[in-house]
């Protein structure tokens, strides 16, 4: 296949995630759901299918009569989505406790789709020292004994040190598609987002397969006319009329620092005695992250670092509405990048954005920023 | 050579003819922006004014909210580009420039050679911006344009503790019910609005010269009020509200 009939097809994966749900069911595999660094490994080593379930750009109506008004808006919409039956057939859905948002969500969905089980996966607040990794351990094997208490063939811990495999080669080339994509202006920014997006809706060997196809075929291409470099950062950056905006103003996402896109390939799985404290490990070594406890920010120099590698010449904060956690790092990120000499751009967003003229105002005058 | 400007906002639309790049030969502002007459009468008055006909134009360019709904423009420039260019072209001194339009509020930082350095706009929120200004004008049944003269004989500026206008409103009328004085009302809505964009502006680092753009610049009450909170005098121009379309018609000249 061609780049464009390649990047044609994660279009449609990630533009049509029921209908691979559909699929995987027609085909007689189990669905559960997962967002936030839910531990998908073990899901995927007792043979299910782990789905992504980060909500959707739609007018929320039902699920707000279980959520406060000013509540962010991917867990309000990924709410609605079950309510309306979008995720029908999955078996259940893991809601990790890593903001306040999603704690409230778990306990919602559970009366708000009780069709769909929902499992907690309780994360540390301090997940470095060994106490950490041994409550993270716990949640795991809490997990592990809810999947099997749902039917799903017992845990072992041999299948699951072949699922990190599967997951480690998967993180190997979202990196190098990554990098590579960076040298490729010609690339939209709604197909680089189809490429990260779609790994939420397909078996992790199924969509590594289509990425080597598109590293192998982009390797043959002559990269485009360069673009204005930026880097984007926030929980996520999937809007196509935001990613619409800025390939009309000839802006080139050349790296990230999105939630959705490449901090799910930061951090590899540390060598352990068993393939469950290997999987620890990893969530144990992630950092740079909103929702993970920093004390020293370290997220707000690895933007500043990330970008200038990149050549990035500025940066776009994409602020979801009403996260209190990131609005918290906006006003460093901002500071660093200043002192950096990377000009940075603020863009509320939210799942249920009707109107995109602010958003292109700001975008525009970004651009005439960075042209000088 | 004639450049042109236009500037369709969401309450108004701004023309400015521009010679050569220094001269402004005629401006034009009528109520009513997207979606009315407004842009074509401004349009028609600012030629007219300035004695000349479309072919004498040599290129025009467009800013503000209807800016890509001008079919007679060659360019669609940003209203923070262009209020930035316009507000330099008036005070060449001007570093922080606040921008408080009918729909929204910008802060624009530049540097000592006129460049645009930082920018920030304001929620997707009414507080803080002209039409905070009209839903009160409304509510007190006072025209907009003479609650200046009111603020200024206020004797205790009132609380108008809400940053919501929906609130807000509420509140206006609890205050009017407890028998609160006019002028002292409508003081505290100016010096609401001004607290508002004056937490927005302090995130970037105020510069002097600070110069007002905008309908809202025309009110006395809101740029007193805004010195108080940033602690600096705001540059005014009678031409405050001409800033977009100056800085359009002059980026029309620069590409021309």
């Amino acid at each position: 296949m061609s780049v464009k009939e390649i990047l044609g097809r994660f279009h449609e994966i990630a533009a049509d995630p029921k209908a691979m749900k559909d699929k995987y069911l027609s085909e007689g595999r189990e669905i559960v759901l997962v967002n936030y660094y839910t531990p998908e490994e073990i899901v995927h080593s007792m043979g299910a299918v782990p789905m992504g379930a980060w909500g959707a750009d739609v007018k929320i109506n039902e699920a707000k009569k279980y959520f406060p008004t000013f509540i962010c808006s991917i867990v309000q919409s990924a709410v609605e989505l079950g309510m309306k039956g979008e995720y029908a057939g999955a078996k259940a859905f893991i809601i990790p406790s890593l903001c306040d948002s999603l704690k409230v969500m778990g306990q919602n969905w559970k009366v708000a789709v009780p069709s769909i089980k929902f499992i907690p996966m309780t994360y540390p607040q301090n997940r470095k020292p060994e106490y950490g990794a041994q409550f993270t351990k716990a949640g795991y094997e809490r997990v592990i004994s809810e999947l099997e208490e749902l039917g799903l063939p017992r845990f072992s811990d041999e299948k699951l040190k072949a699922s990190l495999s599967v997951y480690e080669e998967h993180n190997r080339v979202m990196n190098e598609v990554s990098e590579l994509m960076a040298s490729h202006p010609e690339i939209s920014n709604q197909e680089r987002s189809d490429v990260f997006k779609s790994a939420f809706f397909m078996l992790k060997e199924e969509h590594t397969a289509l990425v080597k196809e598109l590293i192998n075929a982009l390797k043959e291409q002559k990269p485009g006319t360069d673009k204005l470099k930026i880097m984007t950062s926030g929980i996520i950056c999937d809007a196509p009329d935001i990613l619409k905006i800025l390939d009309e103003n000839g802006l080139q996402i050349v790296c990230d620092d999105v939630c959705t896109e490449t901090r799910q390939y930061r951090a590899s799985y540390k060598e352990k005695a068993t393939a469950l404290d290997s999987l620890v490990s990893k969530f144990c070594d992630m950092d740079q992250d909103t929702l993970l406890y920093d004390a020293d920010k370290t997220r707000i120099d690895y933007i500043v670092e990330k970008a200038k590698k990149t050549g990035a010449k500025g940066v776009l904060l994409l602020l979801t509405k009403f996260c209190d956690p990131e609005e918290f790092d906006a006003p460093m990120i901002r500071k660093a990048c200043e002192k950096a000499g990377l000009s940075v751009n603020i863009i509320e967003i939210d799942r249920q954005m009707v109107n995109y003229e602010q958003a292109r105002t700001s975008i525009e005058t970004f651009r005439d920023l960075l042209n000088g | 050579m004639y450049t042109f400007g236009i500037d369709i906002g969401s309450t108004t639309s701004k023309c400015v003819v521009l010679k050569d790049g220094t001269e402004i030969v005629s401006s034009s502002l009528f109520v009513g922006g997207i979606g009315t007459k407004s842009p074509f009468l401004a349009r028609e008055e600012a030629l007219k004014k300035a004695g000349i006909t479309d072919k004498d134009i040599s290129g025009t360019a467009a800013t503000g909210y209807g800016r890509n709904r001008t079919e007679d423009a060659d360019f669609n420039v940003s209203e923070l580009s262009c209020h930035a260019l316009g507000a330099h072209f008036i005070f060449p001194r001007v570093r922080t420039i606040i921008d408080i339009g009918g729909q929204d509020a910008k802060v624009i930082s530049l540097s000592g050679d006129g460049k645009m350095r930082d920018f920030l706009m304001n929620d997707k929120c009414a507080a803080g911006t002209g039409r905070f200004l009209d839903v009160m004008a409304a509510i007190l049944q006072v025209p907009v344009n003479e609650m200046e003269g009111m603020a200024q004989k206020a004797q205790k500026i009132s609380q108008i503790s809400s940053t919501c206008t929906v609130f807000a409103e509420s509140e206006v009328i609890s205050q009017l019910a407890n028998g609160v004085e006019m002028p002292d009302l409508i003081a505290g809505i100016c010096d609401s609005v001004a607290g508002r964009v004056a937490s927005l502006a302090k995130r970037i680092t105020i510069v002097p010269e600070v110069c007002m753009s905008g309908g809202v610049a025309r009110n006395g009450g809101v740029r007193l009020a805004m010195e108080r909170y940033l602690g600096t005098e705001i540059r005014f121009s009678e031409q405050a509200q001409l800033f977009g379309a100056i800085g359009a018609a002059l980026y029309a000249f620069q590409k021309s």
